[in-house]
């Protein structure tokens, strides 16, 4: 009796040659695909022959929406882009509409932002390092980095109240000031977290099964990661030194000294370390920041409820966790935008998904998927 | 006569064993695996969530057995007890005591290893029969590793025979000597990372991986037969940590009647919680690093120790 | 390592760029965005050694990780505490939303009280974040958002007598205050202000018709006596607190009829002179005794009002025109700006019949001199003044009506010289570019360059500046002037250097506006207050609250309706009003008013008004508002706050101008409260205080406090 008609299929190879292939459809509900993708995946035995992502479960048309919103309600709609990152799409939103409309921000709205997104990406690394643990079987890790992620959640919630979602940085600034005490907080949080990252390192990196499964997986070049449009943790993994917060410098990033973390292999396993180190990174630019920081106004005052910029287009993009996150704006003068467009990191370094995953091990798959760090609510849109 | 009606007895004692066992045991992991994620665990039910087993057990006899709609209804259904039958039989042969085991057999070396390999064939029925690719994959992966797995932990207790000259657990106990932990110390780690392997837990869960296959052999298995599975889960790992305190510790020649047993039951516990701190501890493995490590680092292992044993046997 | 990667990350780099090029001005810390050169220090590749060491540290890292996981094990729990302890929410927490209260059903706190209370209860309102932005940027703290209140209630005399305490003559005010409350007005963040000044004006019209049955002289339940030298603003601020005080005042006014500057300075178009007269009789009716005609110095010496009176206030004003001393200044047509306005004022003629007028000077005056030199015939008028013209000293709307009648301004020129006929007559002026009036430090110093301009005209009117003229007043008694003519007086607590001789007003400030001078006279009868009660003039005394708010950039008004828009206040045509002293200002209708008043957000007062800002900036339309407006039946008739929809962005509660909405920190109001959202005060007020708990205890919550 076959196993499951429907899921084989026969495959003539570029020889000539029959094969008869197992097809398994993973998600698009799927412990591992890190939210709502579905990859049809053909088995030869255990080994992937083909990998093809199905995207467009997540997908809300929130670009469309932006349209029927004005600038301000838009805000919201970008936290659940990047619904482990909110605070980036926040921010690139923000710059694009600052840009366009020309709204000065405080200086230490700069320091704000600049402080929330290195915890953000503190907490959006923690998320893609901790279920690449979990994709590898790694469940401690897993409540490891989530436990240092929590930090961060209530260090976010303290600050503007939400912990997921936050609709924090707005046109102009970001919406509340830091609460008393919660620079201490951060500094206390950066130091205890630099420990646990110490430990996470050999928990995890400096095992000998983690470096097995992900040593040599997933391998991508640094001419591929370029020619992919690869950007942010996956295309540093494969040794392409480039960073907006240092190849474009932007916002206050100019006045702190940090390093740029690369791996030299680019499989799953410098992937998933080039997180570790950026980690450290943030915190030292958070320390920096808030050494830097002086008092000041948090958000342009007197801005009118209704932003209604010159007719024009803009475009300004940041380092997200993920890569290089970019929004465009069309503006036909009016107080909503006439078009949105985000170039989404996710979604282009998930398009290195059938590349890597090819030749691989079906349980090489899911760390190559991990390994790639894609959120949905991005790729989607 | 007797002896069905032993066997009967001693059966259903091996049942309840497993059942009390599987109950304490997941209390046990879910506090464990609590305490080492920096959690509490169950807390609600009973003393320190003590009766959360209980009442999952209630809720898993009480939940509709789902049976797909493609699925070889009979082996299906037979495939858990399957699984199940073979390792509630390992614990027959175990030495509870000094001088005491449920059937006392010249050949309980060779049962106890011979007879939960049996298991493996449910495992592979119960992915066959599920019509599931997922569970397919995880019922072909488990018969490659149990198989493959059985071959160092078998050689990992051959050592004894050789000590003792006797394939019989009782007399390997009364033969037990203080100098054999040391020299069987390679023995041991091979014993228990096969146990572990030959159960399919973590790491070496490839066939009910969570992230791959999502639950392998048992992803359409609910309700009780569902709970049969991890009832011979739990059980496996009772078999393994009793047999392995049994004869790699001595505890009954160490301390003389009950205070033996209750040694017996500490270092069986202590076993079995290494085995669950190892799941909590590392990521889970390929299939062929699962294979590579049987064949290329178990097995040489297991010989090595079998050479260093028979190196000592003529001099004793 | 990856330093060969450097081609490609340049590659990269320049089409990140390219998509983003434009400046950005107010960018922080690096405009040109400049890529820093990056060199490669931390590589993160790391792997076991090869051989037997490699063999022994791979089986290391296992025990290694036993060692981090035991270790763990026995540390403290910390991933998870709920519900073992109760989490504290952060108090920003987002949460379900209630109201704090309803329109219809909760009064708005009336900011009353005794004057020498009054700084006392806006201080601490303003640190307790209750008080309006319209209340705070008021140098007298006139309680707008009152007057808003009740004038929607339809209760015209109440809005009066509420403004009265604080501005003491809300009709004059109401046509000449350059309203720094409509500046401050939250309304300016959504669409426009609320016509605060407008609405004295009709408040007092609505008052003139009642005023007989409302006006009751204050009682004198006090021996001391006071007097006010001057009729002005100021003076008149200080005698009404005195009075409700309970002291008997006496105001000497050295013209024939009161009102100081409001009489001889601002022009009859502005301010009828029997709107003015009337808010002064009513003043005069509460117990001022109003001596005319007396001019202190002159028919009576100071001397004797300290010798007479418990305590004497010099409110005198300023009486002096500035004259810029260029070649020709003392030529015949060289005219100051406040003789040239009494003459138009009170004679209507200032004896520009047919002529050319220049006036110099970018001020409020020099505006007020122009119009009138049109008005009393005068063929062109031209405004001269230093300043740029977007940087002119006058209001914005001042000049713009001016331009609409036909004064010709001419901006960026100084005076250089008065060109004279033969016969010492005006016959032009010599103007010079002017490039910058101020220098770095914002203090006074033109720069002019090298363009000269020659101006026929045949009139000079000089309006750049009054000085106070007391030399007479204290001309007999120990006060002395200093050099340039100015009384030392305390800034604060308004105290001359003669014990019971205080001072207000102008003679203090300095050029001013007529709010400011009030709110001078308010703070001087506190002093004098305290000084007859022998009480410590500062001790305990809260100073005058100045709070600071942020101006506001104009908000686009696409897409609001109508009906939601200010009020405008018809105007005379241009053509039609500049002949004549005839008001230029029409005024609103009853209906118009009450539409007005009803747009007022009664910001802080934690009453929501049903102004469906929340429901507007609601991104996921999760909130419906309505209200009735009738006067007197006025409430929100229904709010419902859909949870189902609502995503706790939070906006909803920034946007909502008084505060009444806010986040309960009720997590599970969020999952169990859908039903009673659907308009049920008791739901929507609940107090949300507390901690998270369990959903459990949401609700039992919820049925207690519906059970009491």
């Amino acid at each position: 009796m076959p196993l499951d008609v429907e899921s084989r299929e026969a495959v003539e190879t570029a020889e000539g040659e029959v094969v008869d292939e197992l097809v398994v459809n993973v998600g698009p509900s799927h412990p591992s695909t890190h939210g709502v993708c579905r990859v049809i995946i053909h088995l030869d035995g255990e080994i992937v022959t083909r990998a093809e992502p199905v995207i467009g479960y997540l997908h809300r048309g929130i670009e469309k929406m932006a349209e029927n919103r004005t600038y301000l309600q838009v805000v919201p709609l970008t936290d659940r882009l990047d619904y482990v990152g909110s605070m980036y799409s926040n921010w690139a939103y923000c710059r694009s509409v600052e840009r366009l409309a020309d709204i000065p921000v405080p200086e230490r709205a700069e320091y704000l932002r600049v402080i929330v997104c290195e915890l953000q990406r503190i907490a959006s690394h923690m998320m893609a390092i901790g279920s690449n643990g979990a994709d590898t079987g790694a469940l401690t890790l897993f409540v490891y980095a989530f436990d240092q992620r929590e930090h961060v959640v209530e260090l976010f919630e303290e600050l503007c109240g939400q912990r997921l979602t936050y609709n924090y940085v707005r046109p102009g600034g970001v919406s509340h000031d830091m609460p008393e005490g919660w620079a201490d907080d951060v500094r206390a949080f950066t130091a205890a977290h630099r420990s646990a990252l110490a430990e996470m390192d050999k928990l995890f990196f400096g095992n000998v099964i983690t470096r097995g499964r992900l040593k040599g997986i997933g391998v991508l070049s640094a001419d591929d990661a370029v020619a992919w449009g690869a950007s942010g943790p996956v295309a540093r993994g494969s040794g392409v030194n480039w960073d907006l917060r240092k190849h474009d410098p932007y916002s206050v990033y100019p006045r702190f000294d940090f390093d740029i973390p690369t791996g030299t292999d680019g499989d799953c396993y410098d992937r998933a370390r080039v997180r570790l180190y950026e980690c450290y990174e943030s915190c030292r630019i958070i320390e920096q920041a808030l050494a830097q920081m002086q008092p000041g106004p948090h958000r342009t005052e007197g801005l009118p409820r209704l932003i209604a910029p010159p007719p024009g287009d803009a475009y300004d993009h940041i380092e997200s966790a993920r890569g290089a996150l970019g929004v465009y704006l069309v503006s036909d003068g009016s107080t909503r935008p006439y078009r949105m467009k985000v170039r989404s990191p996710a979604f282009c370094n998930l398009a290195l998904l059938p590349t890597l995953a090819e030749g691989h091990m079906l349980s090489d798959l899911v760390a190559i998927l991990g390994s790639l760090d894609p959120v949905f609510g991005e790729v989607d849109r | 006569m007797s002896g069905l009606v032993w066997g009967v007895v001693w059966g259903l004692a091996a049942g309840v064993l497993i059942a009390i066992a599987a109950l304490i045991g997941v209390w046990w992991e879910r506090k464990f695996s609590g305490a080492i994620q920096m959690r509490i665990g169950p807390q609600e039910l009973g003393p320190a969530g003590l009766l959360q087993t209980l009442a999952d057990t209630v809720k898993l006899v009480l939940k509709e057995d789902i049976i797909p709609g493609r699925a070889d209804v009979t082996v299906f259904r037979i495939a858990p007890l399957i699984v199940f039958a073979p390792i509630a039989m390992s614990l027959v042969v175990v030495p509870y005591a000094a001088g005491f085991a449920p059937l006392d057999t010249s050949v309980g070396i060779l049962f106890f290893m011979a007879v939960p390999a049996v298991s493996v064939i449910g495992v592979m029925l119960a992915g066959w029969s599920s019509r599931n690719t997922y569970a397919s994959i995880g019922g072909v992966r488990a018969a490659a590793q149990m198989i493959s797995y059985e071959l160092p932990r078998t050689l990992s207790v051959l050592p004894f025979v050789l000590l003792a000259g006797s394939m019989r657990p009782l007399d390997i106990v009364a033969a037990w000597q203080w100098w054999w932990v040391p020299l069987l110390a390679i023995g041991f780690v091979v014993y228990l990372i096969s146990s572990v392997a030959e159960l399919n837990r973590g790491p070496f869960d490839l066939p009910e991986a969570e992230s791959e296959l999502v639950a392998g052999y048992f992803a359409d298995y609910s309700g009780i037969r569902w709970a049969i599975f991890m009832m011979a889960e739990y059980g496996g790992l009772l078999a393994a940590a009793v047999f392995g305190a049994a004869l790699f510790f001595g505890p009954f020649s160490l301390l003389p009647g009950a205070a033996g047993v209750v040694l017996f039951v500490i270092l069986s516990a202590v076993l079995a919680t290494v085995m669950m701190w190892a799941k909590w501890t590392f990521p889970r493995m390929r299939p062929d690093q699962l294979m590579g490590v049987a064949w290329k680092v178990l097995t040489p292992m297991a010989l090595v120790q079998l050479v260093l044993v028979g190196a000592v046997v003529p001099w004793l | 390592m990856a330093l060969g990667r450097h081609d490609t990350s340049r590659d990269a780099n320049g089409n990140g760029n390219g998509n983003g090029d434009g400046t950005r001005h107010h960018e922080v810390g690096a405009p040109d965005r400049t890529p820093e050169a990056v060199p490669v220090t931390v590589n993160v590749t790391d792997d076991f050694p090869g051989g037997v060491a490699g063999f022994f540290e791979r089986w290391r890292s296992l025990l290694v990780g036993f060692g981090i996981t035991g270790r763990r094990a026995l540390g403290p729990t910390t991933t998870l505490r709920y519900p073992h302890e109760r989490v504290v929410l952060s108090p920003r927490w987002r949460g379900a939303l209630r109201l704090r209260g309803i329109l219809g059903r909760d009064d708005i706190p009336i900011l009353r009280d005794a004057p020498t209370a009054y700084n006392d209860l806006i201080d601490s309102t303003y640190r307790a974040d209750r008080l309006p932005p319209c209340v705070g940027n008021c140098p007298a703290n006139v309680d707008a958002r009152g007057q808003g209140y009740f004038l929607g209630e339809d209760k015209a005399v109440e809005a009066y007598e509420l403004v009265r305490e604080r501005n003491i003559l809300p009709g004059v005010l109401g046509r000449i205050c350059h309203h720094p409350c409509e500046t401050a007005c939250r309304r300016n963040y959504y669409d426009e202000p609320i016509a605060i000044r407008p609405l004295h004006r009709h408040a007092f019209e609505e008052y003139a018709k009642v005023a007989e049955e409302h006006l009751k002289p204050f009682e004198v339940t006090r021996d001391e006596r006071v007097a006010i030298i001057g009729s002005g603003p100021s003076g008149l601020a200080a005698a009404f607190d005195l009075m409700s005080l309970g002291y008997h005042v006496t105001a000497y006014e050295k013209e024939k009829k009161p009102g100081g500057a409001l009489y001889s300075g601002v022009p009859a178009y502005r301010l009828p002179r029997d709107v003015l007269h009337t808010e002064i009789d009513y003043l005069v009716k509460m117990g001022l005794e109003l001596k005319l005609g007396v001019e202190v110095g002159h028919d009576v010496p100071i001397d004797y009002l300290i010798g007479e009176y418990d305590a004497v206030i010099i409110a005198a004003g300023l009486q002096d025109s500035r004259i810029l001393p260029v070649p020709g200044h003392d030529a015949e047509g060289v005219k100051g700006a406040l003789p040239f306005l009494r003459a138009a004022n009170w004679k209507g003629d200032a004896g520009v019949k047919g002529k050319k007028v220049l006036v110099i000077g970018g001020g409020n005056v020099a505006v007020d001199v122009a119009r009138c030199a049109l008005r009393t015939g005068a063929t062109e008028v031209r405004l001269s003044c230093l300043e740029a013209s977007d940087e002119m000293p006058c209001h914005p709307w001042e000049i713009e009506e001016a331009l609409d009648e036909g004064v010709i301004a001419m901006c960026s020129f100084g005076p250089e010289e008065v060109l004279t006929t033969e016969d010492n007559r005006v016959r032009g002026m010599r103007m010079r570019e002017c490039l910058a009036v101020f220098d770095a430090a914002g203090r006074f110093a033109p720069v002019f360059g090298d363009e000269y301009l020659e101006i026929e005209t045949d009139v000079v009117v000089f309006s750049i500046g009054q000085a106070p003229d007391l030399a007479h007043v204290v001309a007999g008694s120990d006060l002395s002037l200093t050099e340039r003519g100015l009384l030392p007086v305390d800034g604060t607590l308004f105290t001359t250097h003669h014990p019971g001789v205080f001072a207000c007003g102008e003679v203090v400030t300095g050029p001013g506006s007529a709010i400011a001078s009030i709110a001078t006279g308010h703070e001087t009868a506190i002093s004098v207050h305290r000084y007859l009660r022998g009480e410590h003039l500062a001790a305990d005394r809260v100073p005058r609250p100045v709070p600071i708010y942020a101006k506001y950039q104009k908000a686009t008004l696409e897409g609001v309706e109508k009906s939601r828009l200010r009020v405008n206040m018809p105007m005379a045509p241009p053509e039609a009003r500049a002949n004549d002293f005839r008001p230029v200002e029409l005024g609103l209708t009853h209906m118009e008013a009450l539409n007005e008043a009803a747009r007022c957000l009664r910001c802080q007062s934690e009453v929501c008004v049903g102004c469906t800002f929340c429901a507007r900036t609601c991104p996921d339309y999760a909130i419906e508002v309505e209200r009735t407006d009738d006067p007197g039946e006025r409430h929100v008739t229904h709010y419902d706050l859909d949870l189902t929809k609502c995503c706790f962005c939070g906006l909803c509660a920034e946007q909502c101008p008084t505060d009444a909405l806010v986040h309960t920190g009720q997590y599970e109001l969020t999952f169990f409260h859908r039903g009673p959202t659907i308009f049920a005060r008791e739901e929507m007020l609940r107090d949300g205080g507390g901690t998270r708990a369990t959903g459990c205890d949401a609700v039992r919550a919820a049925d207690t406090e519906a059970g009491r």
